[in-house]
């Protein structure tokens, strides 16, 4: 008794913690939307290349987006014309290349790539390997003069620091330090940037500096995802990593949300033997369905979602489960109306079932179409009964009726409304066929009042798992997350074993309440 | 609504959901339901251990056995004829004596022989039975009533359910028809419960329609402080029923014949829970001490001693 009351127990929180911790992995994770309506902006994302050939060989290489952090893009497009095109994986970094070739190009050409985005934000995290820290390294190994200054800041930075990290924030700023025409930087920094006071080059002196205190940093390129244009700026900044988090230092201002197209501090595009080169990169914003993204959700994660779903079955296959997982929502409110509320109805999933014929005729047309076949039917079963037919050949004339009355009502409403005319051929006539023998026996047995008292019982448990049913965040939940199914499943194994009193017994036993 | 749960679960009154969690599913081996579902079949195993039941008269299982139906019917004072799979006295057919060519019903109707076998024919294509499998028809003595209960019944037989658990008799009741039941003994349908006191069998209050009530609503009679005449046989044919059936949790509904004493009518794996409020107790802690105490009972006779000492 104990026992199996536990393993219940134990049974019912196990497939609701499956179900959970599936759909809350999907939901959380992997940004499956939890509203049917739900949007979300998905860039395109082009580079376009223009340049005059000059009738020799001509090699352009661009940097396209860099497969990263569980980054992927199915979606990728290359225009080359007559070019060659290969595609080249940096060693020892996530960066990859297109290059483009050609023997002898003359007159105008155009190479283009194109991708589609979601891009990233400030709390996108890096890469896992970034987070090992890496040796010390003083640069410019070969210019003993710019070697002496680095080493001096760097020492000068470290004083002034209490740790790696406010280290980092003192880098960054004395690196990116301004000075009025007339100012001048400390000696050291103007001889470490040189002429080179571009946002890359001061990039390239605070990893440098970062890099000479073990701290992995590293510059990524990339674009701002905040306005769609035919000419986006390329823009930089700087992700390190240090004391256990994430940084990224964006000296143009921090976006919402951006795209990392390669790191380090080459530029986008090297090309040889063309004149001018125009380079565009465009962003075109678009609203697409946010669960459509998540299921092209990349990865072992994603394939992991798609497993839960049913994208991958054919369209009607898809339309068919549909309908099908929205069915255990009507049962489990059948199981709670029964034996938490008490409801009587004929039949144990009768109700269900009439609700789903529901679908086909939408709730108040049900109703009336339903009640109405109800009753001829039991108006023929009680002549039938004077007859003293056997049992089958009974039910089978009822059914016989039902489909003829069903006939009947159809022509005589398709003048009048098309749309109840067409569903009420839907209607399942075996269905009615039993409700009306049901009926008809507590009719005779009990009494008219426990018939219609049944009968309406059943009507109402339909029209609320019609309602709970039909309901678009219940389809889609259901449809979106199969697993919930375990769940279901799990609060009826846990509905299963309650002891308690029914509401209606609440009522039955009020005079023992005393 | 919180109040009137916390009350009732205090007075140890349980609903269906806990009697068929903890006591029919948990006491009532599938396997053995068929003996108390197939009524001929409980006729032959009561009557092997020795407790007496109405005299079976004849078994219709097809339509050949329905050519011998003359010989069964052939008794003046009528018979029973009713489905071995019915439940909650569904289709059940009393006929008192032949009247002109035909017969008279209990209820006073008149049937002639063609209504007849088209009732045994619904039977045996199983509209009675649960779940709508062929059934038989069982043609039985028609039980003469004791009068001992004639002043506080309408019409119908008056009848005696005792719940038996683990063969401890723990509640019983004696329900008693009413014009609104239609003659019938069946709770549901407006017949009386009137609670038995388990060591005399002296009825106590009563109740119709979940409501405790102290007269019956048609004779007027009060039905407080009656004694049930062969009590102690009743409390010793409900033990039996447990070595005959091995089911743990059933209801024995008995009758009492005027001529031949009590008599087993049915038994029931699922009986209904209303008898708490006829007896105005609810059964979680009489079945719970009669679990405790009758685990080392051995006879029926023992059990008995233990059912009258629960009180």
């Amino acid at each position: 008794m104990k026992i199996r009351i536990r393993h219940a127990t134990i049974l019912g929180l196990a497939l609701i913690a499956v179900g959970a911790v599936v759909f809350l992995i999907k939901s959380a994770v992997l940004q499956y939307p939890l509203r049917p309506d739900a949007r979300a902006l998905l860039w395109d994302f082009e580079i376009y290349l223009e340049f005059e050939g000059r009738n020799a060989p001509a090699r352009i290489e661009a940097y396209i987006p860099a497969r990263d952090v569980e980054r992927a893009f199915p979606h990728e497009e290359f225009y080359s014309g007559s070019f060659g095109l290969s595609l080249i994986n940096e060693a020892r970094s996530p960066n990859r290349q297109a290059v483009w070739t050609y023997r002898y190009p003359d007159s105008k050409k155009v190479l283009r790539y194109a991708t589609q985005t979601l891009g990233e934000t400030v709390s996108t995290p890096l890469p896992l390997a970034f987070r090992e820290s890496e040796p010390q390294v003083i640069p410019f190994e070969a210019d003993p003069v710019k070697r002496q200054a680095f080493i001096v800041w760097s020492g000068n930075l470290r004083q002034r620091s209490a740790d790696a990290r406010s280290f980092a924030t003192l880098a960054l700023q004395s690196a990116f330090e301004t000075r009025a025409d007339n100012e001048q930087y400390a000696d050291e920094v103007a001889a470490l940037l040189g002429d080179d006071t571009s946002v890359q080059g001061r990039l390239l002196l605070a990893q440098q500096l970062l890099q000479s205190q073990g701290v992995p940093a590293r510059i990524a390129n990339g674009v701002y995802l905040s306005d769609a244009r035919r000419r986006v700026e390329t823009r930089h900044w700087l992700e390190y990593h240090v004391d256990g988090e994430d940084f990224r230092y964006f000296p143009e201002g921090t976006p919402d949300r951006f795209f990392t197209v390669w790191y380090g501090p080459r530029p986008l595009v090297n090309a040889a033997g063309v004149d001018d080169l125009d380079i565009q990169v465009a962003l075109r914003s678009r609203e697409t369905s946010a669960a459509a993204i998540a299921e092209n959700a990349p990865g072992r994660l994603g394939d992991f979602g798609r497993s839960f779903g049913f994208a991958n079955l054919p369209l009607t296959t898809q339309l068919v489960f549909q309908v099908l997982v929205t069915i255990p929502v009507g049962i489990t409110i059948l199981v709670f109306l029964r034996q938490f509320i008490g409801f009587k109805t004929l039949g144990t999933f009768m109700p269900v079932l009439i609700g789903i014929a529901f679908r086909e005729t939408a709730l108040l047309n049900g109703i009336l179409l339903f009640s109405l076949l109800i009753a001829l039917g039991l108006t023929l079963r009680f002549y039938l009964e004077r007859l003293h037919l056997l049992l089958v050949p009974r039910l089978a004339v009822v059914l016989i009726f039902i489909v003829l009355a069903m006939a009947g009502i159809t022509l005589a409403l398709t003048g009048a409304n098309q749309a109840i005319g067409l569903s009420i051929s839907l209607f399942p006539m075996v269905i009615l066929t039993m409700t009306i023998e049901r009926m008809s026996i507590v009719w005779e047995e009990s009494s008219a009042g426990e018939a219609i008292k049944q009968g309406a019982g059943s009507l109402a448990v339909a029209a609320i798992t019609y309602l709970a049913m039909t309901n678009a965040m219940v389809e889609y939940l259901m449809y979106q997350f199969p697993e919930l199914l375990f769940v279901l499943m799990g609060s009826c194994v846990l509905m299963g074993r309650f002891t308690g009193l029914r509401l209606s017994e609440l009522w039955r036993f009020r005079a023992l309440a005393g | 609504m919180l109040k009137t749960y916390q009350a009732l679960r205090r007075n140890g009154v349980i609903g269906i959901n806990e009697r068929n969690v903890r006591f029919v599913n948990a006491l009532n081996e599938r396997k053995f339901l068929i003996r108390v579902d197939d009524k001929e079949l409980t006729k032959e195993l009561a009557n092997a251990a020795d407790i007496p039941t109405p005299t079976l008269y004849g078994v219709i299982k097809n339509a050949r056995d329905m050519k011998r139906l003359p010989e069964f019917i052939g008794h003046a004072d009528g018979f029973v004829i009713k489905p071995a799979m019915g439940s909650q006295g569904k289709g059940i057919i009393v006929v008192e004596s032949p009247l002109k060519g035909g017969w008279r019903l209990a209820s006073g109707r008149r049937v002639d022989m063609e209504a007849m076998t088209y009732q045994i024919n619904n039977m045996l294509s199983g509209m009675y039975s649960l779940g709508g499998q062929p059934d038989k028809a069982l043609i039985e003595y028609r039980v003469k009533f004791d009068d001992v209960f004639g002043q506080v019944s309408y019409k119908g037989v008056p009848d005696i359910r005792v719940i038996v658990l683990k063969g401890v008799p723990v509640f019983a009741m004696l329900r008693l028809p009413t014009s609104e039941s239609d003659g019938k003994a069946n709770l549901h349908k407006g017949g009386v419960g009137v609670g038995l006191d388990l060591a005399t069998g002296i009825t106590q209050r009563a109740m119709q329609f979940d409501q405790l009530i102290d007269i019956h609503p048609d004779t007027a009679h009060p039905l407080e402080g009656i004694q049930t005449p062969y009590w102690d046989e009743i409390l010793l044919m409900a033990a039996k029923s447990y070595d005959v059936t091995g089911l743990g949790y059933v209801g024995v509904d008995v009758v009492l014949d005027r001529e031949r004493g009590p008599l087993l009518l049915e038994l029931n794996a699922r009986p209904g829970i209303s008898i708490q409020i006829a007896n105005r107790k609810g059964l979680r802690f009489v079945l719970d001490k009669a679990e405790a105490l009758g685990r080392n009972a051995k006879t029926p006779e023992e059990r008995v001693a233990i059912a009258k000492s629960l009180g």
